[in-house]
């Protein structure tokens, strides 16, 4: 085994040699997929069904700015065939390493298969995108999409299968896309405010017109200031505001304080709930798929600030 | 193969770290190292305000350039201030990571960027982290490269410089009185620290060069009285943790640099208590 894979290594570096663009190797025996999020593990799954075996390097709960590789991964990624990765450094140095590997095997970012028109990206720096695209179900669409696009190339035999799955699966993702729109719709508008403790959700806001505010930046270690949580009680209170939210893989410390800073100044609000933000909910529980997971969360949103 | 690059890496960081902490602990400044990897951060946010973007180069270069100013600022409050060594460590680090932090805040709320998303390394990766020509051809992982070099640098400096290494560590008036510039030799150590730390944390992240800077070489001070013999002992001490620690990850399916201190912490463990044993019995306890 060893040695054919000395031998298809020197085979692509002869490829490679000769200055063509490396191919995207076809494969007929297609059968291992890592991810590094849960998210697009499910979405792989959804793709492929049984038919390939897919796994997430990063489980339920997980931080992906943060996370830690063990030992095993780097089993389970010298043993794809493929792997998909979210990009737009959500991941952080790993991505560069993923990126790298790239040019071993195939290793897609798909975050980065969106065309960059549809990013949110900061104001001060359009090259830096915000990599939270799973939010908006319509982008989220696009990279299911461009995932199968990608497995029906490698494995050509099984394309109508793919294609047909992904069909249906995107059937589903619509009714979602439908679903929280009307859902959400039912909050008032003035009350649509979505305040979380770091900002994941912009995409959120922006696909299903609510306004998202975060304490934190996108990385976690800024701290909030003072002042930030003065300004978020006064525009809570302002805007009689009835719950903020938490997240599964972030620290609710921040949190806490503008509960507490609303009490002292008389104004009740509650924290609606503990949302999935950057990780999908444990194995096996409705909330460890997307679509359970975008459920879970559309739910506690409009339950708590209707 | 994986084993043999992982434990190479290990290895490659462990000893020029371990040679340098031999210096540090003898000279009271052994959290050099984990101050250079707080400070390192307004170096980063800089390199991405230059360059405008999150590139590998950039940001190693803007963090090697802090990792330096670093520690000419704590030498520096150290010999005109006349502030501890810990103190003025413990000044210059803090501050430095709480500009970074305003910077932040202040000029990129909404671009992720910390020492762990843009510059801390994973030693898990370095197998499959290659250095590929643009020609395509492999050239083996790109981490045992860079930390070849530093290796290498790192051990001819302390060849080349030995005596009067030793001699401002060991007696600092004696080394003036014979024509050593102290603070020349001082400000060189410190520019090596700088560099070995800041390359290995390119390489396998934060915590794993802390504690190979300061752990072997704590454990070895124990064992001996000879500064020659407490280097070789971290050397030989810096490989029983590379090699112990990769197979304690394999074996617990864990973070590979969490399980290399892990064994440096157990290994400075056993020696302490047999130590603590061993003088009981010579007092008859």
């Amino acid at each position: 085994m060893a040695r054919i894979k000395t031998l298809g290594y020197l085979l692509l570096l002869l490829g490679l040699l000769g200055c063509q663009p490396a191919p995207v190797e076809l494969s007929p025996e297609l059968s291992k997929v890592v991810t590094t999020t849960g998210m697009i593990a499910d979405a792989v799954i959804n793709i492929a069904g049984d038919s390939l075996s897919v796994e997430a390097l990063m489980g339920p709960g997980v931080d992906p700015h943060l996370y830690k590789a063990t030992q095993g991964d780097l089993k389970k990624l010298r043993e794809a065939d493929i792997i998909f990765y979210n990009g737009l450094l959500l991941e952080g140095k790993m991505g560069e390493v993923l990126d790298k590997l790239g040019r071993l095997k195939p290793v897609i970012a798909v975050g980065e298969a969106i065309d960059t028109s549809f990013l949110l990206a900061s104001s001060r720096y359009p090259n830096a995108y915000d990599p939270h695209v799973w939010f908006d179900v319509k982008l989220w669409q696009q990279v299911v999409q461009s995932i199968s696009y990608t497995l029906q190339e490698i494995d050509p035999g099984n394309a109508t299968y793919y294609q047909a799955n992904t069909t249906e699966y995107l059937s589903q993702l619509d009714s979602l896309h439908q679903w929280v729109t009307i859902q959400l719709a039912k909050v008032p508008e003035k009350q649509r405010v979505l305040i979380t403790a770091h900002d994941a959700f912009a995409y959120f806001g922006r696909a299903y017109q609510i306004e998202v505010r975060g304490l934190q930046g996108l990385s976690t270690v800024t701290e909030f200031g003072l002042k930030d949580i003065t300004d978020l009680v006064q525009f809570i209170i302002d805007r009689n505001i009835k719950a903020v939210f938490i997240e599964t893989s972030i620290s609710e410390r921040s949190i806490k304080a503008v509960v507490e800073g609303c009490r002292q100044r008389g104004h009740q609000v509650i924290i609606g709930g503990s949302l999935f933000s950057d990780a999908l909910g444990d194995y096996q529980t409705p909330e460890g798929t997307y679509i359970g997971m975008v459920n879970a969360n559309v739910i506690t949103i409009t339950k708590a600030l209707q | 193969m994986d084993a043999f690059w992982i434990i190479l890496a290990g290895l490659l960081v462990a000893i020029p770290c371990g040679l340098l902490g031999c210096y540090l602990i003898l000279r009271n400044m052994a959290m050099v190292g984990d101050a250079i990897s707080h400070a390192v951060l307004p170096g980063i946010v800089i390199a991405f305000f230059v360059s405008g973007s999150r590139e590998p180069v950039s940001m190693l270069l803007g963090a090697g350039i802090l990792g330096i100013i670093t520690t000419f600022i704590i030498e520096f409050f150290h010999a005109k201030a006349r502030l501890q060594t810990d103190a003025a460590i413990g000044v210059t680090f803090t501050w430095l990571f709480a500009l970074g932090v305003i910077l932040i805040s202040v000029f990129a709320g909404k671009v992720d960027l910390d020492q762990d998303c843009v510059l801390y390394g994973e030693i898990a990766y370095v197998p499959i982290d290659l250095w590929i020509t643009s020609s395509g051809k492999i050239m083996g992982p790109r981490v045992i490269y860079i930390m070849g070099v530093v290796f290498l640098v790192v051990l001819s400096f302390i060849l080349v410089g030995y005596k009067e290494l030793f001699l401002t560590t060991f007696d600092p008036a004696f080394a003036a009185a014979s024509g050593i510039y102290i603070s020349v030799w001082h400000y060189l150590l410190m520019g090596a620290v700088s560099f070995t730390t800041v390359g290995a944390f390119e390489s396998v992240g934060a915590i794993l060069v802390v504690a190979f800077l300061i752990v072997p070489p704590a454990t070895a001070y124990l064992l001996t009285d000879n500064f020659k013999k407490m280097m070789i002992i971290t050397a030989i001490l810096g490989f029983m943790v590379s090699f112990g620690g990769y197979y304690l990850a394999v074996w617990l399916d864990g973070s590979i640099a969490g399980a290399m201190t892990v064994v440096a912490g157990l290994l400075f463990g056993i020696v302490f208590v047999r130590q603590l044993a061993g003088r009981r019995m010579s007092y008859g306890l």
